[in-house]
């Protein structure tokens, strides 16, 4: 850690971004998205449609038997322990430079890979996660009754905390790359982990974890979830889960720091945003060059943030023949509505992370002590660039998510509009929605596309 | 072009389901081709006699701690020679965020000139790193 300071990677983790989608798949995933809205609005169903009541389709008696397994879940969680400590192992004495795994792990592995299985899955942190798992070593004996319970008031709102530092660290700190400052970045969250379990007992993970929080709000949009009445895993529609996404002060929040984050990132790109930090970053007073270039990267992550949350919250409440009571709760129940476009965009923005980034990282962690090792055979020649390498095929995926996100949105929120939203108000009442989330599609477009 | 590429989107809108945005489809072209291209900073005499030349020069001026360009943008084709060519009054590196990256030492002397390729397409940051400024983006496009 004294060697020489890294150069500032994109991203953290250096290599060529995607090449921006052209004008035509921007304008036609646009064209796609307006339509099939008003299709949505126009043609819509009357009475609400999803149900988290409803049974699904149940999975063999072993599946749920496996799930619910303490061996196997112990095994899993063990398995990912042993996968932190050896991402641990390469950190520490691995090379120090751009060769670490650090970054991959941590940028892409975790934070995007999460979202994926997150996805496929379900909330599969919440076995995996390691601090859980350390936690639950060193208390085994005692129960928690020293514990104060958890405040309900603060909701998600650390988690939120939590998910903006994470992108603050990515997106706009001074040295996205450095080793020191992810490591710092860790220290920062375990401690934060056990301290706050050790007040409010576990329930902090569920709350506080960001990873934990990104992970269960992702996991609405996965096709498996448990029949509560049976106890048994079931398929079904994802549309049927998603209301089940808990609405707790911070929820919207969440969201708000993934979308705004992701649409931050591409902005942070353009060739204006650059130039205009370049110049005035000297201009911040007592922080210097870089300093002051983080200092005005973390005043527009944050517009974009808050530009995000307030749309929403705004656009939730803007309906009539509501009491105040009810127009209060109004952002928290259409939240889940959300997510599918936050799946959408961060698949389209982080999907070629994921894959070839992914292959990197996986490559560095089989010779995690730059000692030629090659582990399970593989080496950086194994490494298959395939999306960058048909970049056609790369921007139909990306629009394709934006695009069907988009519309699993607009289908669930005017969906849970005919729950929340009275008899009379329910079309003008969901206008505003529809609107904002036009435009939340079309500006993620136009970042994709390049400005 | 707009109609032309209606047709791809308009099947993946319909084809893609949602868990298929985390799964990409199988390649339609290997990536074996690139390999051919991996001997970096080769001197452009490689290059077939004939061959159309679709070198990138890029002049970078880098005085009294200011560097010129800044955050330009600039198109190159993968496979092909991509230039620098340097004036600096100050010893520096230049990083070429790539695959495969590319470090130059940069020398306090006139007329220094760095050469190489990338071999994946993707928008390629080359970065000045002691000045800490971004010189230029290289949008790189496949052959």
């Amino acid at each position: 850690m004294t060697q020489a300071t890294e150069t500032v990677l994109a991203h953290g983790v250096g290599g060529s971004t995607d090449l921006p989608i052209p004008l035509n798949y921007a304008l036609v995933g646009g064209v796609w998205a307006l339509i099939l809205t008003f299709a949505v609005v126009a043609v819509a169903w009357r009475t609400p449609k999803f149900d988290p009541a409803k049974p699904g389709r149940a999975l063999p008696g072993w599946v749920t038997v496996a799930v619910d397994s303490p061996i196997l879940r112990g095994v899993v969680a063990t398995v990912a322990l042993v996968g932190t400590v050896w991402v641990g192992v390469a950190a520490i004495w691995g090379p120090q430079n751009a060769d670490s795994a650090l970054p991959g792990a941590f940028y892409v592995l975790l934070w995007v890979g999460l979202v994926a299985v997150s996805v496929l899955v379900g909330p599969i942190w919440r076995v995996v996660s390691p601090v859980r798992t350390v936690w639950r070593l060193l208390r085994r004996e005692r129960a928690e009754n020293g514990t104060r319970g958890y405040p309900p008031r603060l909701g998600y709102w650390p988690a939120a905390v939590g998910l903006f530092a994470f992108v603050w660290l990515e997106l706009a700190s001074p040295d996205p790359g450095s080793l020191t400052a992810i490591k710092i970045w860790l220290l920062v969250y375990a401690v934060a982990m056990f301290i706050g379990a050790a007040a409010f007992g576990t329930r902090w993970f569920a709350r506080a974890d960001p990873f934990e929080v990104y992970s269960v709000t992702v996991s609405r949009l996965a096709p498996f979830r448990r029949n509560h009445q049976t106890g048994r895993i079931v398929i079904g529609n994802p549309l049927d889960q998603l209301p089940t996404m808990p609405v707790r002060p911070g929820t919207v929040a969440v969201t708000a720091v993934l979308l705004g984050s992701t649409a931050f990132d591409s902005f942070s790109q353009s060739k204006g945003f650059r130039n205009f930090v370049d110049r005035n970053g000297a201009a911040v007073p007592l922080l210097g060059d870089s300093g002051g270039a983080s200092v005005l990267r973390t005043a527009a992550l944050l517009f974009f943030v808050v530009a995000v949350g307030v749309s929403f919250w705004a656009a939730a409440r803007a309906t009539g023949g509501v009491t105040r009571e009810q127009r209060r709760e109004l952002p928290g129940r259409l939240a889940h509505s959300l997510i599918p476009i936050v799946v959408g965009y961060i698949f389209a923005h982080y999907l070629s992370y994921l894959v070839e980034r992914g292959q990197e990282t996986v490559v560095r962690l089989a010779d995690p002590l730059a000692r030629g090792w090659n582990l399970l055979g593989l080496d950086s020649g194994d490494v298959v660039y395939v999306l960058s390498m048909n970049p056609a095929l790369l921007w139909t995926i990306k629009v394709a998510c934006v695009v069907i996100g988009h519309v699993v949105a607009v289908i669930a929120a005017h969906d849970q509009a005919l729950r929340v939203i009275p008899v009379g108000h329910q079309l003008t009442g969901q206008l505003a929605m529809m609107l904002v989330m036009v435009a939340y599609t079309l500006t993620g477009l136009y970042l994709l596309f390049g400005g | 072009m707009t109609r032309l590429s209606l047709i791809p989107i308009a099947v993946a809108a319909v084809g893609l389901s949602l868990a298929g945005c985390g799964s990409p489809s199988t390649p339609s072209a290997g990536p074996s081709e690139t390999t051919e291209t991996s001997s970096a900073a080769t001197p452009s005499a490689t290059l077939p006699v004939g061959a159309p030349n679709t070198e990138t020069v890029i002049t970078v001026t880098i005085s009294g701690g200011v560097v010129t360009p800044t955050n330009a943008e600039e198109q190159a084709v993968v496979g092909q020679p991509i230039v620098l060519e340097v004036n600096s009054d100050a010893p520096d590196s230049i990083h070429v965020h790539s695959v495969p990256a590319h470090t130059f030492d940069v020398a306090a002397r006139p007329d220094q000139r760095f050469e190489f390729t990338v071999d994946v397409p993707g928008q390629v940051d080359v970065e000045l790193h002691d000045l800490n400024r971004t010189i230029v983006t290289l949008t790189v496009r496949p052959r």
